[in-house]
């Protein structure tokens, strides 16, 4: 698969030497002024409707169970419909796990366990 | 620890030769001394039978002694479940994942324990399954060769580098090195499934939930998350039931035992899940492993302990104890129905059952408490789980301690 062109990520140093390696055709970069806008060249917006990644794990268990909803529409005795709803099932396992995490993550005792002989983490027990 | 056997090899005259191994069967770091005898009888000292005037071979290993090995076979996946956490907790110290390594890791390592989920050995990973149109419980998409190799390996002590399966990416990341630990525990949906992996497993677990209490505690896990709905819950575990009940759920039949979660008797139609009925099914004649009994063992109780002397809440416990067979296998069955309130209900149980393998009276209370947030604290899923990783304990103790009388036993002869 041809690499993308990354005309999108051009710095004002490189802006002079494209300019002189293409046929004179000014280039449009309206990057540097609005770096928000991103203008997305054909191949790049088609990929991303496709595989609109998902970053954080609840979207993911989301996004999984549409999926399977929609696999099992057809048939749901497939292999398909089964083997996307298991993956429906590890995420939502692993959506706990992360919870769980997140739950008993206090940097005060994250940072005594590493670290028990600071000022702040000696305890004097006897 | 250095471990010393000795061998005597029959020699038909005075000189002989002994070639040395290059790898003997303990694995890795050996020195070996040899002693020579003269050929002169010494005329019938100590035992007659095999001590023949040969030359002795001493073989001592500066290695761990052989690592003891647990299955425990779950359904929801691995990492950090609470019955890991209570087993490591009986051998003391916290389990936590590898320093420095994979945050994904799903290994957690303790000062005498070492937990590995059975998921790194997965052949396929997430995309790969859903293009074959197979679950992770179907033995296709596990790798039993690797399994195999690796958990010999480690039990002979030698270091491995296992794969890791990464739950959130579903992907196969690079592998990390497992030392050989004391105790290694394999914690995953197969680890009976494959004969070779069942034979080098010292104990045996099998986690057997029922259905209804699956779907209870999969809502309370779930419904937190988006997305989820109670249809979407049920189809998820129905959609996934044929492939338990063919592979994973056979499983039952060969472990030590089983600790089987079912919806309580004591309350009619019941269907929230909070008070449970729990059985610990435990294998008659396995080595090393002394069932629970309360009261005479090998007959049949009835106990209810709340009365004059233990005043319990509603709906209280109910005690039962009895043979029975399990899969053709005779068994002991301890079952316990019902929720714990107060720590004085804990303490009158612990102090009526048997051979608990406790080192000091109250142990299970005291380890109960420690975990007192963890889920099942107050129902017999704790209770089991406990007396399970002090069996284990025991199991361990007695497996070392017998490791280290014999090779004495051989030098004495």
């Amino acid at each position: 698969m041809a690499t993308l062109f990354t005309l999108n990520f051009v710095t004002p140093r490189a802006t002079a030497s494209l300019r002189d390696s293409t046929k004179g055709s000014p280039i449009k970069v309206p990057y540097l002024n609005q770096p928000m806008k991103r203008v997305l060249s054909p191949l790049e917006s088609r990929r991303m409707q496709v595989r609109a990644a998902p970053d954080s794990l609840s979207e993911k268990v989301e996004q999984s169970i549409k999926e399977a909803q929609e696999a099992c529409s057809d048939d749901p005795a497939s292999g398909e419909c089964v083997a996307a709803w298991d993956e429906v099932e590890e995420l939502s396992a692993a959506a706990s796990h992360a919870r769980d995490r997140l739950k008993d993550n206090d940097p005060l005792e994250n940072y005594c366990k590493d670290n028990p002989e600071t000022d702040e983490c000696k305890t004097y027990d006897n | 620890m250095a471990v010393c056997s000795a061998y005597t090899t029959q020699s038909l005259n005075s000189t002989c030769s002994i070639s040395t191994p290059a790898k003997t069967h303990l694995g890795f770091h050996q020195k070996q001394v040899v002693f020579y005898r003269r050929s002169s009888k010494r005329g019938g000292s100590g035992s007659g039978s095999g001590s023949s005037s040969g030359p002795c071979v001493i073989t001592c290993s500066a290695g761990d002694s052989q690592t003891v090995v647990i299955g425990l076979a779950a359904d929801s996946g691995c990492g950090k479940s609470t019955f890991m956490r209570r087993l490591t907790s009986v051998f003391g110290g916290a389990a936590e994942p590898p320093k420095g390594g994979n945050p994904d890791s799903n290994t957690l390592i303790s000062d005498m324990t070492t937990v590995i989920c059975l998921d790194d050995y997965h052949s396929l990973d997430r995309t790969g399954r859903k293009e074959k149109g197979v679950t992770a419980l179907d033995p296709r998409a596990n790798d039993f060769d690797l399994m195999y190799e690796q958990v010999k390996a480690i039990k002979s002590g030698v270091a491995v580098d296992k794969p890791i399966y990464n739950h959130v990416t579903g992907l196969l990341d690079p592998p990390e090195l497992i030392k050989p630990p004391k105790i290694l525990v394999i914690e995953g949906l197969h680890p009976m499934f494959d004969e070779r992996v069942r034979d080098l497993l010292d104990f045996s677990i099998y986690l057997d939930i029922s259905n209804e209490v699956k779907f209870a505690w999969k809502i309370q896990r779930d419904m937190a998350e988006r997305g989820h709905s109670l249809e979407s819950i049920k189809a998820s575990i129905e959609a996934r039931k044929p492939d338990f009940d063919a592979y994973i759920d056979p499983q039952k039949k060969y472990a030590d035992a089983v600790i089987e979660v079912l919806p309580t008797e004591l309350i009619p139609d019941d269907n929230e899940g909070k008070v449970l009925r729990v059985r610990l099914i435990m294998k008659e004649g396995v080595k090393h492993f002394s069932p629970v009994y309360l009261f005479d063992e090998g007959s049949t109780i009835s106990w209810i302990p709340c009365g004059r002397k233990l005043t319990c809440s509603y709906p209280g416990i109910k005690f039962h104890y009895g043979p029975d067979t399990y899969f053709g296998n005779e068994v002991s069955i301890l079952e316990m129905d019902g929720q714990f309130d107060r720590l004085d209900e804990l303490i009158y149980v612990e102090s009526h059952l048997s051979n608990i393998s406790t080192k000091f009276y109250g142990e299970v209370t005291q380890q109960m408490l420690k975990h007192a947030d963890f889920p099942g604290s107050n129902n017999g899923t704790g209770l089991f789980q406990t007396i399970v990783g002090l069996k284990i304990r025991d199991l361990y103790e007695q497996i070392t301690s017998s490791k280290t009388a014999a090779p004495l036993e051989a030098t004495k002869a």
